[in-house]
């Protein structure tokens, strides 16, 4: 058994905190306060290959293994939870929906601009009535001579206002129940198809989530991803590798909780000494590191299993639960620990704990991952 | 078209150094990097093939850990690097870095420019650019802001010194030791450094090198700067900036 990266993805992940130091950190707390997309950032991740990094070279990635996928959200979301989970979703979820499931004309066409960061990529699935109940939902795609015609309204979509390439899911065929979805790929700008305003949310402010609206939105048949009735597979698929980058957003919040308390707990004087002697507080800091290491060791995991080509399912939904869960027990008390202070904006901590809480929600609550994990145990 | 020799060290990230409980450096759980200036070396080196053309290779005399640093090194854009590892080189001197470099540039590679960083993260002692050209018996011009290589294959150096900027011109080739501000290294991007793993490394052992000096110089200690709270409060008067004097000057701060 061996618990040691290799020397490059050792490389990589501190070429990553460099630039998440240089460029992420700086700015963080100001597209927090504006819910500004930093398109800036996003075309510096661009020329450094990050935006892609388990995607073989030909379709425009780096050719890593999706453990350095995973290094690197992790090492962003410790400066910027919304900018690692935007390369998350982007990379986990768009773009391994092509890879896994895309015809070659489909990879040229749309995994290699997104791999390079040239398009960002988004997953449309959520509709108001059809949140973790995914049956629930009622957009249709409906075959008309050489197209689909989509009609329908998705909400929460991720990169909805700002994205390029949407990998959308609508019925084919209702009556056929878990064999009636579809998955297509449309591109911005096809006619019937709009992005609603961003939402104003508590946390994640700077990841643009909105609602898609789909009017009568033709679809030319090219653009049917794998077969038709396979989009329920492909979507659970598309969670596994997702969930295991939002485990990874939750390593790096929580990396930066504990980073901020331990530097806040050892500088911070009351009763003559630095708050950090109180064992009360150092308490905290000793649960906080050891959680973070649990977390940090499901998470690789998850990661390594995908890599060896192992079913991963149950250990993706069992690293987003826990990573996600730490991540909000213990931003909760990094605010503690900062006292007033870290209620206040402009401590980290403070947008840390913001950030936190939608890990226990997106791509699956923590409910939603009980209900994979003990589907999986108890078979 | 310049041949450039980048020559950079392995070191303790100081960041990670601790403090033990007696007041002595704690190293346990060291993570280690390349020098900071001579990730401008390297970067200057690059630069500078990226306008002339040439060739880059890096060279480091290291610990066999030091392995990493090369793969850093060539994730910057060097196509080549030499390194001659050896446990027994951890902790070379200034002379004896000096003597292992030149004997490698001069038995192995051709070159017109070698650039080195200022001074290195760790001892900062600024003696391997000057002692190598020295061996090499190439002219030096240490503390560069600027460089540039002109028509006539001369080069023009910026140096900053003490009492402003003094501008010189050398004939390649030419050592040159360069400064933070000549440049800003580049993160290397995902590609880059899984490709440096394909790059060529020259491995040169110990054994092929003629023997290295006796260390000249003796570590006698090192313990890292210790904070105390007296809990002592002084105010902003006249009596108490008294009072404040007369205290540090009991404990033996001042005198
Ligand atoms: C910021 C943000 C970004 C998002 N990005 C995307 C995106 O890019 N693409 C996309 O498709 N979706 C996205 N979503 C949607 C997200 O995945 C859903 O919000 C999530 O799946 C939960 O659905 P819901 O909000 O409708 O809650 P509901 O499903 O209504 O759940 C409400 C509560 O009931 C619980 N619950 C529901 N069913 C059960 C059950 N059977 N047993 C026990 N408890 C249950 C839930 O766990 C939760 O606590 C995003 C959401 C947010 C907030």
């Amino acid at each position: 058994m061996e618990f040691k990266l290799t020397e490059e993805q050792e490389l990589i992940r501190k070429n990553m905190r460099e630039f998440a130091d240089k460029y992420v950190e700086p700015i963080a707390g100001e597209i927090d306060e504006n819910s500004r997309h930093p398109a800036e950032v996003f075309k510096r991740l661009a020329e450094g290959d990050w935006m892609g990094i388990p995607i073989p070279v030909e379709y425009g990635g780096a050719g890593a293994d999706y453990l350095i996928h995973i290094l690197a959200v992790e090492e962003l979301s410790r400066s910027c939870a919304s900018t690692g989970f935007t390369v998350s979703i982007h990379v986990g979820i768009a773009c391994m929906l092509v890879l896994l499931n895309g015809t070659e004309e489909q990879k040229q066409q749309y995994l290699l601009p997104m791999a390079k960061g040239d398009k960002l990529g988004a997953f449309v699935l959520t509709e108001p009535g059809a949140g973790t109940d995914v049956m629930a939902a009622t957009t249709t795609a409906v075959l008309d001579g050489d197209a689909y015609v989509l009609n329908g309204t998705k909400t929460f979509t991720s990169n909805g206002p700002t994205g390029d390439t949407y990998m959308v899911f609508a019925w084919t065929d209702k009556a056929a129940g878990r064999k009636g979805m579809s998955c297509f790929i449309i591109p911005k700008g096809t006619a019937g198809m709009s992005a609603g305003t961003h939402f104003q949310k508590m946390g994640l402010r700077s990841s643009q989530t909105s609602e898609m609206v789909f009017k009568d939105c033709r679809v030319p048949k090219a653009n049917l991803l794998g077969k038709e009735g396979a989009g329920l597979v492909m979507a659970m698929a598309g969670f596994d590798h997702g969930r295991v980058g939002i485990a990874a957003q939750s390593l790096g919040i929580l990396q930066a909780a504990l980073d901020e308390s331990i530097r806040y707990a050892k500088e911070r004087v009351q009763f003559g000494n630095p708050i950090a002697r109180n064992q009360a507080i150092s308490w905290m800091i000793a649960d906080m590191a050891t959680e973070l290491s649990a977390a940090r060791f499901l998470t690789y995991h998850a990661s390594w299993l995908k890599d060896q080509q192992r079913v991963f399912s149950k250990e993706a939904a069992m690293a987003k639960l826990y990573a996600s869960e730490a991540a909000m027990r213990h931003t909760i008390k990094a605010v503690q620990i900062h006292g007033g202070y870290g209620y206040c904006k402009g401590a980290k901590v403070e947008r840390l704990m913001r950030d936190a809480k939608i890990t226990e929600i997106y791509e699956g609550t923590s409910e939603a991952q009980r209900m994979v994990i003990s589907g999986n145990v108890l078979r | 078209m310049p041949n450039i020799i980048a020559c950079c060290k392995w070191v303790i990230d100081e960041a990670y150094i601790r403090k033990g409980p007696a007041g002595a450096l704690d190293f346990s759980t060291v993570d280690y990097k390349i020098s900071d200036y001579d990730r401008n070396a390297i970067e200057e080196a690059v630069c500078l093939k990226g306008l002339h053309g040439g060739s880059v290779t890096v060279l480091t005399a290291g610990a066999p850990e030091a392995a990493k640093g090369v793969k850093d090194a060539l994730s910057r854009g060097a196509e080549q690097a030499f390194f001659a590892g050896d446990p027994s080189f951890n902790q070379l001197e200034s002379s004896q870095t000096a003597a292992i470099l030149g004997e490698i540039i001069r038995s192995r590679i051709p070159y017109d420019l070698v650039i080195c960083g200022e001074g290195s993260s760790d001892q900062y002692a600024q003696q391997v650019g000057p002692r190598l050209a020295e061996n090499l018996g190439i002219p030096c011009i240490s503390y560069v802001q600027k460089l540039t290589i002109g028509e006539d294959g001369r080069i023009l150096a910026e140096r900053r010194v003490e009492e402003g900027v003094e501008v010189v011109e050398a004939p390649l080739p030419v050592l040159v030791t360069v400064l933070p501000e000549i440049n800003t290294p580049r993160i290397p991007g995902v590609r880059d450094t899984l490709t440096a793993s394909k790059k060529p490394v020259v491995a040169i052992k110990k054994e092929e090198l003629p023997p290295v000096g006796a260390a000249r110089l003796q570590t006698m200690g090192m313990t890292a700067t210790r904070m105390e709270r007296n809990c002592e409060k002084f105010a902003a008067t006249p009596e108490e900036v008294a009072r404040f004097v007369g205290a540090l000057q009991k404990l033996g701060v001042i005198s």
